[in-house]
């Protein structure tokens, strides 16, 4: 008897979660219905399915945003900051974890406090700075101010790792030859795998869905915005067009999304591992 | 002797290339902003002008005493960030409960909860405000009920409230699978136990689950923390500040005064004040919830 209720218990609470789930994705298929629909359509009734499928919203969007270009500039900005912030973090982080001494401690310090400081108050002198020094309406300038702003978190997570490689495997490779750079990406770089994981899930989403630094470093022309900047730009061009600005957001986040489907697992453990670490 | 002084060379050599690149990177992107920003923030300037003058700290005399933006805009963080702090926790953490059940469709609803969770927040600002306007609109329609029939975004109390809903729909993912993965490292023998003593599921939950939750509730309330007092996104594209200017963030009002009212020094003096409140919270927070968990 006890059994059984906690049976149809266990179905009521399935079946009320699953509605709860639909009802909180509603706004997005809402979203993706009205970028199928035309003008008319979206005015007069939002959550109807449209009569038939129009296509056009998308080419017209295609085309009026340049969406391969924003594309491909997602892709560089997002590639060169993730390179270079693993690169530059994981160097330092193992040496700094490597070398007890004062100097090798402040160094971490000066590494991990900027975690502390609010993007917001430094955006102005960051942007002066940039454009001081050649980086501003650029995409791969973007890239490389990336590398700073994602360094404290990632060398962070990447010491706390190195200091659980016990130290006799760096000292086995110095005994068959290896020193350096060498030593560190033939031996300790592939046992970092999964802290790399980790902190290139989490600067991934980080980078691609940025908003505040793309819009002062490269909104100034259409051939270096990202695809965040001009679905922004554009729903502020067209404020009533509702099908368009629709099918922009979808053509914004898309990719994320079809990422997230296939990643799901990992995107899930590494933002978990690097909440849990950072 | 010349050997063992070449090699300390040698190390200190390779100290250096290991540890400055990561260093210059982050001078260029914090440190350097940050003396910059220290220095504007005593200076009257508007970006243009070849040369700010020097005024000491008057902008920060002018912010605590005569500048009702800042007055407004910092009540406004403050209200949203304790709400959206407890109620994204207390929602994720029951749902992680749920879900921790071991239901069939779990890994659908943890996924479809961590969705919004991979989006851009001002595209989730616009797609909200897109539902406001126009989908409450057709909802209302067909439902007749008057919840639709609100201006949402038109009302200065409603406004509030949808900035806060819409933050907690994007993120209560994030804290949703951090919750989950807190509650698999609680014992299951220590609930079983508890059950066999004849706690109900009320007690466990208070008695058993929630204290073994400590560490995931101080990552997950620092996260909140460190994001909702910053928030300016997600207001940017849903209201814009808007209606009357009552839903302006402390960030957005910096925003706002360097970037549309071009004052350069002001801005920077306010976005000095945002650091030093984010620095006492933060000192504060860790060092209430490391004593917590030791006494735990």
């Amino acid at each position: 008897m006890n059994k059984n209720n906690n049976k149809t218990g266990r179905i009521v609470v399935e079946v009320v979660m699953v509605l709860l789930s639909l009802l909180f994705l509603y706004p997005l298929f809402l979203t993706i219905l009205n970028s199928f629909k035309s003008f008319s359509e979206v005015m007069t009734d939002v959550i109807a399915l449209p009569k038939h499928l129009v296509f056009s919203n998308y080419s017209y969007v295609w085309q009026f945003i340049n969406y391969p270009k924003l594309f491909m500039n997602n892709l560089v900005i997002t590639v060169i900051g993730l390179l270079g912030i693993v690169f530059v973090s994981s160097i330092a982080a193992y040496k700094l974890a490597r070398t007890k001494n004062r100097l090798s401690g402040i160094f971490y310090f000066l590494c991990i406090m900027p975690m502390l400081i609010p993007f917001q108050s430094i955006m102005l002198t960051v942007l002066q700075i940039a454009k001081k020094i050649g980086l501003s309406e650029s995409t791969w300038g973007l890239g490389l101010l990336y590398w700073g702003f994602g360094a404290p978190l990632a060398v962070f997570i990447y010491h706390g790792f190195v200091k659980g490689i016990p130290l006799e495997i760096d000292e086995s490779a110095t005994i068959d030859g290896a020193s350096g750079f060498r030593l560190f990406f033939s031996v300790i770089f592939p046992l970092l795998k999964s802290v790399t994981t980790t902190i290139v899930i989490i600067d991934v989403m980080w980078i691609w869905n940025d908003f505040l630094l793309p819009l002062l470093m490269v909104n100034g022309s259409p051939d270096t915005k990202t695809l965040t900047l001009a679905a922004y730009t554009f729903v502020g061009q067209y404020t009533s067009d509702w099908q368009y600005a629709m099918t922009a957001m979808v053509m914004a986040v898309l990719p994320s999304i079809v990422v997230f489907i296939f990643l799901q697992k990992y995107i899930v453990k590494g933002v978990v591992a690097g909440a849990v670490k950072g | 002797m010349l050997k063992t002084l070449g090699r300390k060379w040698r190390e200190k050599i390779e100290f250096g290339i290991f540890t400055l690149p990561v260093l210059i990177c982050i001078a260029v992107a914090f440190y350097i902003p940050f003396a910059m920003t220290v220095r504007y923030s005593m200076t009257k300037w508007n970006g243009i002008s070849k040369n700010p003058v020097f005024v000491g700290l008057d902008n920060f005399k002018q912010i605590f005493t005569g500048d009702t933006n800042f007055a407004d805009s910092a009540w406004f963080t403050v209200k949203y960030a304790v709400l959206y702090i407890v109620l994204v926790n207390v929602l994720a953490i029951l749902l992680a409960v749920v879900l921790d059940m071991k239901l069939k469709t779990t890994p659908w609803l943890r996924a479809a909860f961590f969705i919004p969770y991979i989006l851009s927040l001002v595209i989730v600002g616009f797609i909200w405000k897109f539902i406001f306007m126009q989908g409450f609109n057709s909802l209302g329609e067909s439902t007749g009920w008057s919840v639709f029939a609100l201006s949402w975004l038109g009302t200065p109390g409603l406004a509030f409230i949808s900035i806060l809903l819409v933050s907690i729909w994007q993120s209560i993912g994030f804290y949703l699978v951090i919750y989950i993965a807190g509650l698999q490292s609680v014992p299951e023998d220590l609930k079983e136990a508890a059950t066999v003593d004849g706690a109900g599921p009320m007690r466990k939950f208070f008695s058993i689950t929630l204290p073994l939750l400590a560490p995931s509730i101080t990552i997950s309330v620092f996260m909140a923390l460190t994001n909702s007092i910053k928030v300016f996104d997600v207001i940017l594209s849903l209201t814009g500040g808007g209606p009357g200017g009552t839903t302006y963030s402390i960030a957005y009002d910096i925003y706002r005064d360097t970037f549309q009212n071009n004052l350069y020094g002001y801005g920077t003096a306010k976005a000095l004040i945002l650091f030093l409140a984010v620095l006492v919270v933060t000192i504060l927070q860790l060092a209430f919830f490391k004593r917590r968990e030791v006494e735990a």
